[in-house]
């Protein structure tokens, strides 16, 4: 490039971008200094009201019936209320990273309600960002509701979430290729290397590691879970874990790339091999709930609640229970099941799991101790997922 | 040697060339022969179970699929006239005139094309949180718009180097006005080029991933909603569908290579140059 | 035409672009500059203002495995492509004839189907159990009872099919204004064709050849797809961890601290590759322009 007169040809432009700056930094100085962080904390409850309008809900794929029963069809029916289902949660914290901006401000993406994990619900509650239920205007809901989920740890007596389903975090095995798979224990099994999986949801993965190793997740302490993140590391390292995975593990399961993986107790349903099935581990399972919540600046929060309503019915409740085979969270939809004569549902243990059948498993813990301790453990895990 | 080694020899390129379009292709034609794959509804299935023209019978039988397609479509097409008309008018401006400051007009344009799209999306998102702007199709567009630009300036610009500008010049001493004279000679003789640079930014912006996912929010694009399926069970749909835009876009090109091939016999001004599309990117 | 029109109407013309371009290009990356020094966290109220410049030592130190991964990949993957793409851009240069735009669509068709759903297409013709896979253990590519997916092996091979496009297109583009009759001349002159193709048709095509590689290895280096779906437990690269940052665990100032080292560290492969190949082609041949 011959250009004498490089000085004079930079100047324009770079006028223009540093006029750009300025004008950026300018705008930036007037808005607030923190980038982040919690929303107004005031207790707000969700308002209940006429039923109509429209009605958005964020949700997990395939979490519902389609098709001849659909709930949602029914619903709009029997309310008149126009429902946009949106299936956009994948992950819960990849959804609450999308959302979370808008959370801060108090604004709630045009949702009405979202379906999260436990601790996504509370971490979302504790910043602010949620509105309560008032019981009286969900009066199905707490007729209706398993009295083993009234109480739960993270949200003791249910002030600002309803739980859609409830689910077991177990043993995905193919029955075919690896028969033996009993304990979680038995996934560090060389004879399975590579063939493997573990999820990437820490509260679901390295309790049962550790459960496995006898280790009491409810009661662990901080260097347990960082030692059970080592021994997954070293299976990492050596090839034994193939992928740390999402819900993307099901496909490896139907491709038969892997043969034995934590996962969850509904997926089953979801895939199309006859040798796939879910085993409850001999240390016993984790227990979890994805709950329906409010968020705070939500619209329509009086068909929000109706929703709720409409989807505690025993009736209503079964088709979405049969399609999805969760642990249903409604009292009497067995007899539901039994009345249209599917006793074979109304006996799977993964929708109505006996206290007998989940006498090991634990609910789903947090990592103990301080906030910097919880950081150090989860960031930990994310090392592992991360592949550092 | 044998005449068949012969022929081997002579037609090794072309056999090599054969083979290496095939694997470029190969997993089209596994996701077009997908979308007739029989698969239950709602399960993963990546066997072959069958043929069936169920899921082509009801191609938009997925609310979702089509929804998410559908705000692809529009934000492509809004971010795709912007960007083609900005960027032509950079193009323009940096060929025809002489000023102050094209080196760094240059190095602006070719900068964006430089960074890898992480982070483009990351830099926007830091902004956009910073000033606590809502996410969505607002700035899913100004992303798309951002990151076209360069690639359309690029192909408008290679056309209009080596552009014979005498037939304008003609124009003007005819007495058209500067206005006329591009309506009526700059414009048809562009016109594939930028034709061409609209299909592009159309393309990118149908396609876009990563930078999309940083700042879509809750806004869903075609990509996005595959992502997220992807996790879980792909509907047959978007099978039939990434199918049906395929042959659609093989059309369109199709489409542009005739007119374009009939515009340069019309045109018959024959660049003495022309640096083709990729030159300097 | 009136003098202060002509002189005033480049920056006219270039005035949207450029501004565009400034504030939603350069006026990012500023802020992720300004994003990389700030610290704290959700829980604490949000991300302060504290000139944390540690933020970048930390970026560093704790994730050299997976920035190195993706230079050793995004490098890998543009060799890869380059022995695939020269061939094939020489065949369509200068010896399909006929066939030159039926395979020229073919090149640039991939780019019609959303690249998502053609990495996941690989997922499913490399299976483990798939006849691709047996074919390569066949061909003892792939060890007897080895495998494809989540390895190395396969986020570069994902790596060197998405971007084997952009390899493709300037190489030919090069090559295709080439003037035929200089490869007669050559050969007269050097007798061998390999020598003729050494001492003619590479040079000719290195512009090419060297927009080609930066084409493909940038976004290959910050790609992430490909080790998300093709790629294992011990696959990750800095892509992964940016979006994981920026994304799931909104840690934004070490997020933007990882990117703009890494966006740093490509600027530097870059400048030295172009000296190296001791081209101006990538920035805008300005003398080109001048002439014309």
């Amino acid at each position: 490039m011959s250009t004498p007169a490089w000085g004079a040809r930079l100047r324009a432009p770079l006028l223009v971008i540093v006029a750009a700056l300025v004008a950026a930094l300018a705008l930036a100085a007037c808005g607030d200094d923190n980038v982040g962080g919690g929303a107004d904390t005031s207790t707000e409850v969700a308002a209940a009201g006429d039923v109509e309008g429209e009605l958005t809900i964020s949700t997990w794929p395939g979490y519902i019936d389609v098709g001849d029963s659909n709930t949602v069809a029914e619903f709009e029916d029997e309310t008149g209320v126009k429902v946009d289902y949106v299936e956009d949660v994948n992950d819960n914290a990849d959804f609450f990273g999308k959302l979370q901006p808008q959370l801060q401000d108090g604004r709630s993406g045009g949702r009405s309600i979202f379906v999260v994990t436990d601790w996504m619900a509370k971490q979302m509650y504790d910043l602010g960002y949620l509105q309560q239920i008032d019981h009286s205007t969900v009066p199905t809901v707490f007729e209706n509701m398993l009295p083993s989920l009234r109480d739960p740890a993270f949200d003791p007596g249910r002030d600002f979430s309803v739980p859609w389903q409830s689910g077991m975090t177990g043993l995905m095995v193919n029955a075919e290729l690896a028969p033996d798979v009993r304990s979680v224990n038995d996934l560090f099994d060389p004879r399975y290397k590579g063939k493997v999986t573990v999820l990437s949801e820490m509260r679901d993965t390295v309790p049962l590691v550790m459960k496995a190793d006898g280790v009491d997740p409810n009661d662990a302490t901080k260097q347990q879970w960082l030692d059970a993140i080592d021994k997954l590391r070293g299976a990492v390292e050596s090839g034994q874990i193939r992928r740390i995975t999402g819900n993307d593990y099901t496909q490896d399961m139907a491709n038969e790339n892997v043969v034995a993986a934590i996962g969850w107790s509904g997926d089953t349903s979801l895939i199309e091999n006859p040798d796939v099935e879910w085993r409850m581990p001999t240390q016993g399972c984790i227990l979890w709930s994805d709950n329906m919540v409010i968020p705070k600046g939500a619209p329509n929060t009086a068909a929000a609640l109706a929703w709720m309503d409409f989807v505690y019915q025993p009736e209503v409740q079964a088709d979405i229970a049969e399609y999805v085979q969760y642990v249903t969270p409604v009292e009497g939809v067995k007899q539901v099941f039994v009345d249209r004569g599917q006793t074979k549902l109304a006996e799977n243990p993964l929708i109505f799991p006996t206290e007998q059948f989940t006498a090991d498993c634990s609910t789903q813990p947090e990592p103990p101790g301080s906030a910097a301790d919880r950081d150090e453990v989860v960031e930990a895990f994310q090392d592992l997922v991360r592949g550092g | 040697m044998t005449a068949a080694w012969r022929w081997l020899r002579h037609n090794a390129l072309m056999i090599y060339a054969g083979l290496a379009v095939a694997y470029m292709l190969a997993p089209i034609a596994v996701i077009a022969l997908f979308s007739f794959d029989q698969t239950t509804r709602g399960k993963l299935d990546y066997d072959w179970s069958g043929f069936t023209l169920e899921y082509w019978r009801d191609a938009f039988g997925e609310p979702a699929v089509n929804e998410a397609l559908l705000t692809s479509l529009q934000l492509a097409a809004v971010s795709t006239v912007v960007s083609t008309a900005i960027g032509t008018m950079m193009a323009l401006a940096l060929v025809r005139h002489r000023f102050r400051g094209r080196a760094v007009s240059n190095l602006l344009i070719v900068l964006p094309m430089a960074t890898p799209e992480i982070v483009i999306g990351a830099a926007l998102l830091s902004m956009f949180l910073i000033y606590g702007i809502a996410l969505g199709f607002t700035t899913l567009f100004i992303a798309h718009v951002m990151f076209s630009i360069s690639f359309v300036v690029i192909v408008v610009r290679s056309r209009l180097i080596g552009f014979d500008r005498s037939l304008e010049e003609a124009a003007a001493d005819l007495g058209a006005r500067p206005l006329t004279a591009f309506r009526t000679i700059t414009l048809p003789l562009i016109a594939p080029a930028v034709v061409a640079a609209a299909l592009l930014a159309f393309a990118l912006s149908i396609d876009d991933f990563v930078i999309s996912n940083f700042n879509s929010g809750t806004t869903e694009t075609f990509p996005l909603y595959i992502f997220g399926v992807s996790l879980r069970g792909i509907p047959v749909q978007v099978n039939v569908l990434a199918t049906l835009l395929f042959a659609a876009a093989v059309a369109g090109i199709a489409a542009v290579l005739l007119q374009q091939r009939r515009g340069e016999m019309i045109a018959a001004v024959r660049p003495e140059r022309e640096p083709a599309l990729y030159q300097e990117a | 035409m009136g003098g202060w029109r002509r002189r005033i109407a480049p920056y006219g013309l270039l005035g949207p672009g450029a501004i565009w371009l400034a504030l939603f290009f350069v006026v990012p990356m500023y802020f992720m500059g300004e994003m990389a020094l700030r610290s704290g966290s959700l829980e604490s109220g949000g991300f302060a203002m504290t000139w944390q410049w540690s933020n970048f030592a930390d970026a560093v130190t704790g994730y050299e495995t997976q920035v190195l991964r993706s230079f050793l990949y995004a490098g890998a993957a543009t060799v890869l492509a380059l022995a695939i793409a020269y061939p094939l851009a020489y065949a369509i240069a200068l010896r399909a004839g006929r066939w030159k735009l039926l395979l020229l669509f073919a090149v640039v068709a991939p780019f019609f189907t959303t690249y998502l759903i053609r990495t996941i297409a690989w997922k499913t013709i490399l299976a483990d159990s798939s006849p691709a896979v047996d074919i390569l253990q066949f061909l003892q590519v792939v060890p007897p009872d080895g495998r494809v997916l989540a390895t190395g092996g396969a986020v570069v091979a994902g790596l060197t099919y998405n971007f084997l496009p952009f390899m493709i297109l300037p190489i030919y583009a090069s090559l295709e204004r080439m003037d035929v009759r200089l490869i007669e001349a050559a050969k007269d002159l050097y007798a061998s064709s390999a020598k003729a193709f050494w001492r003619v048709t590479l040079p000719i095509s290195a512009p090419g050849v060297v927009a080609g590689v930066l084409l493909t290895f940038i976004p290959a280096v910050g790609d992430y797809v490909n080790a998300l779906l093709l790629g294992g437990a011990g696959q990750a690269m800095v892509g992964n961890v940016i979006q994981s940052l920026y994304l799931q665990q909104r840690d934004y100032p070490e997020a933007a601290a990882l990117s703009f080292l890494m966006m740093a560290a490509i600027l530097v492969v870059v400048v030295v590759y172009l000296r190296l190949a001791g081209t101006g082609a990538f920035m805008g041949d300005e003398d080109e322009e001048a002439r014309a």
